[in-house]
């Protein structure tokens, strides 16, 4: 495998504030790729600076093996659809949809159109005037009509319903399974999306807290739950992410079982229950004090 | 799975290409660039051709003289003129995240919507000079009122024609040049931009009234004649287009 996306010390600061701090990473090319994290954390910052539209302050990009910045070779084969994008006043749906094609190589026109259909977008309607799931939906045609190699999704439903998001989840895997290309996804639905997700980057406060497959991610964690003396005896010395307590009962989430810990448990009469990503990356990016070490 | 078979790398566009895709880009919605612009000259138009009619039907032949001699320096286009800043304006700084979202690289992105408004420039300046030779031959639309082909241009269609190419560049290209200090720094650089460019004027006026060379750029003027002052306009032109660009290339599409 190579990379489609290697960064190297990577800082982008606006001011004193780090919006992006001295991140390292590579994406592998093919795949799809969840960025996670909280409001402000630097996803849309970071993903700015992936597609050259800023300017990092220190560190290196290296996208299909350049630098983003300027580099037409390379842009040409991204596409980068941000939640919060601008279109020029007074244009219609139909302009993007006429235009989109002159900058993307792979614009698959009757995929657009039956996009366009299924998310009832209607053509002709200024776009300032469009609501706004239906603003949101134009980004996601264009995101999947492209078929650009490398395709980065901020936040790309938001206010589109539930029916739309599935549309969009089925289309993105389906067109994705036929055109293989690498996907990075930025969301807040973690759980939605889950299941779509080969590997995960989490950033907080402009630092990436986590690195990994989904699949190691998953079984990174487990519920233990039981009388709290149990639970206490088998939580001591191992890692503690999270922590419920109701009378003589707990539950607690800990990092890093291994087979035999899980055998242990078993014997103790604990119960196991695995944990969501989501539940995962709110234990992690929740905690106020020194970050945790994450080991899988 | 191998990376072989993961990626379809997109046809590689010249650089021609993709510059020229930018400028259809500015004309795939013409609303903004070329309608609305021409709906103010057909109503400036409308305006002064009933004028026209109401003066030819109240006055006497001598003041209708009088009349016609005094719009011969109708100044009416040069609002048409100023407005074509203000288009630039808002084209390039819509256009410009725009087309970041369409991974068009700055440079791509200056260089094609100069050519767009180069382009536009060209258009603009030969609608007018047909619009002056109909008025012209039309002893102003039969009317003797005079709008596209004030006096001061003289007869020459040729003439004519290069005063309004200079002149559409000179604001569409002042429009590009300020449009980039807003993608680039925003309100505060409109500020800054702004307050600059008065205390420079400022400036100018205070050196010429200090050193009383005011009857010297007097005479520059009366010697360099109008078609030599417009085309002393293509320096700061051709600095606006340097400048557009020095600030446009490090610009990021912060919302």
């Amino acid at each position: 495998m190579t990379a489609a996306i290697e960064v190297t010390g990577l800082s982008r600061r606006f001011g004193s504030v780090r919006a992006v701090d001295d991140v390292t990473f590579t994406i592998q090319e093919g795949g799809i790729c969840g960025l996670l994290g909280r409001n402000g954390a630097g996803k849309t910052t970071l993903m700015q600076l992936l597609t050259g539209q800023d300017f990092a302050t220190t560190g290196t990009i290296r996208v299909f093996g350049e630098s983003p910045v300027e580099n037409a070779g390379v842009l040409r084969n991204v596409c980068f659809i941000k939640e919060s994008q601008k279109y020029p006043d007074d244009f219609r749906v139909k302009h993007v949809m006429k235009s989109a094609p002159w900058f993307f190589g792979n614009w698959d026109a009757d995929f657009a159109r039956e996009l366009v259909e299924e998310f009832r977008l209607p053509l002709d309607r200024k776009i300032k005037k469009l609501s706004r799931g239906q603003l949101s939906s134009i980004g996601v045609i264009v995101g999947l009509a492209s078929r650009a190699p490398l395709t980065f999704f901020d936040e790309p439903y938001l206010g589109l319903d539930a029916v739309a998001r599935q549309l969009f989840y089925d289309r993105l895997l389906k067109d994705y399974a036929e055109h293989p290309r690498t996907v990075v996804l930025s969301t807040h639905l973690i759980d939605e999306v889950s299941n779509l997700l080969e590997h995960v980057l989490v950033i907080d406060n402009g630092r990436i807290v986590i690195d990994d497959s989904a699949d190691n991610l998953r079984s990174s964690a487990t519920t233990v739950a039981g009388t709290k003396s149990a639970v206490d005896a088998f939580a001591r010395g191992k890692q503690e992410l999270h922590r419920d307590s109701i009378g003589g009962i707990a539950s607690v989430t800990l990092g890093g079982l291994s087979a035999d810990d899980r055998r242990a448990a078993l014997a103790a009469g604990l119960e196991l229950a695995p944990v969501s990503l989501q539940q995962l990356i709110i234990r992690k990016t929740s905690t106020p004090d020194k970050e945790i070490e994450y080991s899988a | 799975m191998t990376s072989a078979t993961q990626t379809i790398p997109t046809r590689a566009p010249s650089g021609l290409t993709r510059i020229l895709n930018v400028t259809r880009l500015h004309f795939v919605n013409r609303g903004q660039i070329v309608v609305v612009p021409w709906m103010i000259m057909t109503f400036i138009f409308a305006v002064t051709l009933v004028i026209g009619w109401i003066l030819r039907d109240t006055l006497t032949m001598k003041e209708l003289a009088d009349a016609n001699s005094g719009m011969q320096y109708s100044g009416a286009i040069g609002y048409f003129l100023v407005y074509m800043l203000v288009i630039a304006v808002m084209a390039i700084s819509q256009t410009f995240p725009f087309a970041q979202s369409y991974s068009v690289t700055r440079r791509d992105f200056y260089i094609g919507t100069v050519l767009a408004f180069a382009t536009l420039s060209v258009l603009y300046s030969l609608a007018i000079t047909v619009l002056g030779w109909i008025e012209d031959v039309t002893h102003g639309w039969g009317l003797h009122v005079t709008l596209f082909n004030p006096s001061y241009l003289g007869p020459n269609v040729v003439d004519h024609f290069y005063v309004f190419l200079v002149l559409f560049l000179f604001f569409f290209m002042m429009g590009i040049a300020t449009a980039s200090v807003y993608v680039r720094w925003k309100v505060n650089g409109m500020l800054v931009f702004f307050a600059a460019l008065a205390l420079v004027i400022l400036g100018l006026v205070v050196l010429a009234t200090v050193t009383s060379s005011w009857s010297a750029v007097g005479m520059w003027f009366a010697a360099t004649g109008f078609v030599g002052v417009v085309s002393w306009t293509l320096v700061p032109t051709s600095l606006a287009i340097l400048v557009g660009y020095l600030l446009l290339r490090r610009a990021a599409p912060h919302n």
